[in-house]
């Protein structure tokens, strides 16, 4: 009996000494030192999943060089984000989609909206099939935006199509049905993809109408519809026969794992394009040339995809990409909050862009990121710029 | 002395009150602020809301009646499918097992930790095992096989009413059956004896004895399930397919109401989250309804068992 309280007794004794010591070795370590000025704060943010990979990266990288700043993100979706942003409960919001004229509109009375690009994506027809040789259908088959369209308005229904075969004269198309798949929820990838469809076929604008988070997609004969991105996949893989939009992101991080490939485009110069980083950075330079507003104005009518989609001159550029925006106030009423926020938007439209290309994410070229800094430039607090 | 007890009997019943008026408060609250989230909807589309086919956001046409529909079929094949497996079970357990203590608890346990698994486990496991299992060796053949029944007419692809209702039962059964064993376990054993001195079979005594004394415990683990099914989100919203459709095709993709509003709502604004929130609306009175109409029912069985005895 004594002998086990003094067992008990030692190993506390061990056990303490040795918490101790980890205790001091993790107390004593210098912390990396910033040399900023900045005092501590604590950044909510509110949007889109398309973005959430990468924030996590960039909170990941971002608390390294400012420890003291701590960012949150809450990945709702793009309409929670503007809806947190709308009613002053988050510090930055976050859309795939710029807020339209209405959404403006609802702002509180006497402050403006920044609408800051922070990254851009592509949305890929993604599909799973099976060839008529018994082989599976890799990366490669080519569409154009009619035969998009086509296929998701029910007038395309069987991989044999003459359409898809005129587009594709060397691959051994099988008889097989097509099975539509499509975002349930509401998405940005859907506005990216039915703002191409609406530019690219008539007949789409006329049945489905304008771009939609939500659009109301036409009956197919074979159609169903998944949660998030990840469920698009998964019902496409699931699929023979299946096709379906999707995020880059998504495909090239399950690469070799699943039955799931994706086809080139063709773009205004005729050229059917596979979506890399090379090609979409092509787009948005070509995009963003074609003309930004400035940070503090309305977005609402900004489209990379109408800004290029009729562009001859432009060769390599893949035609569905879509940008992401962050949506911060210009008036600040707290100069720590407003320090902290213009120094990280500041972080990652300079630094924080070349983290993301492992994930898909395309750094944006030099000319948005100027029209960038200028936006934050403008951020103000009592009337005073903070950053200068 | 007897000052002191009542004041402590008083203090209880104060407690209990509370606790009760608590779950009263919560209903009514959940009602008012269902109602009024949903007023700007009512008031725009009326009645017609409910047996409105088309679910257009985009175009402002909104009708609920497809997801009422998916709701209520989704639910109906996964009684179908898991009621009568519950029920089998809390029989094998409570009548079959009684001589072998051990290996009934170790299965009722079992049956116990399903009803803990998270719906979202259901729902991966229901994407990338059930559907492609069903879809190969149920649908399929059943589809060549009987395709000329409307039922089965669909192209099989998996994400559908059937696989939900399937999911559903799995995710029911662990509830029904948990709660029939019990209430099977305390038939009182005299019923059980009278029965065999007669010289009744095992399926005589279950069946004329034991399930008619446990039938408004049976009934309970029916509701049970039933709500479950009704409210069940996150799993269905995986496999069903979400597509607003109204078809007799159990091989056509669908939505619920608790689907649609999983998928819609985070995204929505103004009208169109309005008839959101009425569709949960309808979802509280639908399961309202079944309630009602189940206890009525359990109340003319059992007033009926009492005057024929």
């Amino acid at each position: 009996m004594k002998n086990t309280y003094i067992i008990i007794a030692a190993i506390v004794v061990i056990v303490i000494i040795i918490g101790g010591a980890f205790a001091y070795i993790y107390l004593s370590t210098p912390g990396k030192k910033s040399t900023s000025t900045l005092a501590s704060a604590t950044l909510n943010g509110e949007g889109g999943t398309l973005v959430a990979p990468l924030m996590s990266v960039w909170q990941g990288a971002y608390a390294a060089v400012e420890p003291q700043i701590t960012v949150n993100y809450n990945p709702q979706g793009s309409g929670a984000g503007i809806t947190a942003f709308q009613q002053k409960i988050v510090d930055f919001g976050e859309s795939d989609a710029p807020m339209t004229a209405t959404q403006y509109g609802a702002l509180p009375s006497g402050t403006t909206a920044l609408t800051i690009p922070i990254s851009a994506s592509a949305v890929v027809p993604a599909y799973n099939l099976k060839l008529a040789n018994g082989t599976v259908c890799k990366n490669g088959l080519n569409f154009n935006g009619t035969v998009l369209a086509n296929i998701f308005l029910g007038t395309i229904t069987n991989w044999n199509d003459p359409q898809i075969a005129a587009l594709n004269p060397t691959i051994p198309l099988p008889n097989t049905p097509i099975t539509t798949v499509h975002r349930s929820d509401g998405s940005g990838t859907m506005f990216a993809f039915t703002d191409f469809l609406y530019k690219e076929s008539s007949s789409w604008a006329t049945k489905v109408g304008k771009p939609s988070t939500t659009p109301s997609w036409p009956t197919t004969p074979l159609e169903l519809a998944a949660p998030k991105n990840a469920g698009v996949a998964a019902a496409i893989a699931g699929n023979n026969g299946a096709i379906g939009p999707l995020e880059i992101a998504y495909i090239l991080e399950n690469t070799g794992q699943s039955s799931l490939y994706y086809g080139t485009v063709q773009n205004a110069a005729g050229n059917f394009i596979i979506a890399n980083v090379s090609n979409i950075a092509a787009t948005l330079q070509a995009g963003a040339t074609a003309g930004l507003p400035a940070g503090n104005a309305q977005w609402s009518s900004v489209s990379i995809i109408d800004n290029t989609y009729n562009n001859k001159t432009a060769t390599t550029i893949y035609p569905i990409v879509t940008m992401t925006y962050a949506l911060v106030y210009e008036q600040q009423s707290s100069q720590t909050q407003g320090a902290a926020l213009v120094n990280f938007l500041s972080w990652i439209v300079n630094s924080g862009q070349s983290l993301g290309t492992g994930l898909g994410y395309v750094p944006l070229p030099a000319n948005i990121v100027a029209v960038d800094n200028t936006s934050i430039k403008l951020i103000t607090y009592n009337g005073t710029p903070i950053q200068t | 002395m007897q000052f002191r007890q009542l004041r402590g009997d008083t203090i209880l019943k104060i407690i209990l009150a509370v606790a009760s008026l608590f779950i009263i408060v919560l209903v009514v609250g959940l009602a008012v602020e269902l109602s009024l989230g949903s007023a700007s909807s009512i008031f725009k589309f009326g009645p017609g809301f409910l047996i409105g086919s088309n679910w257009e956001p985009s175009q402002n046409v909104l009708g609920a009646l497809p997801f009422i529909y998916g709701t209520l079929l989704t639910s109906a094949i996964a009684i179908l499918i898991g009621f009568p497996i519950s029920l089998g079970v809390a029989i094998f357990i409570s009548e079959k097992l009684k001589s072998h203590q051990t290996f009934g608890f170790m299965l009722g346990t079992i049956i116990d930790l399903l009803a803990a698994v998270p719906s979202v486990i259901y729902g991966l496991w229901g994407v990338f095992i059930l559907i492609p299992f069903l879809r190969d060796y149920v649908e399929k053949p059943l589809h060549n096989s009987f395709g000329f029944i409307p039922l089965f007419s669909g192209h099989p692809f998996g994400y559908d009413f059937f696989t939900a209702g399937v999911i559903l039962a799995i995710m029911i059964i662990p509830t029904m059956s948990a709660v029939s064993r019990d209430v099977l376990s305390v038939v009182p054993n005299s019923q059980r004896e009278a029965m065999y001195s007669l010289g009744a079979t095992d399926w005589e005594v279950t069946g004329k004895t034991v399930l008619p004394y446990a039938r408004s415990g049976i009934f309970g683990a029916f509701i049970l399930g039933l709500g479950r099914a009704f409210g069940e989100t996150m799993a269905v919203t995986m496999v069903i397919g979400n597509i607003p459709s109204i078809s007799s095709n159990l091989f056509s993709a669908g939505a619920t109401l608790s689907s649609i509003i999983a998928n819609d709502f985070s995204e929505s604004t103004g009208i169109f989250q309005s008839s959101i929130i009425e569709l949960g609306l309808i979802l509280f009175f639908v399961a309202l309804l079944i309630n009602v109409l189940a206890r009525l029912l359990l109340w003319r069985v059992t007033r009926g068992t009492r005057v024929k005895f």
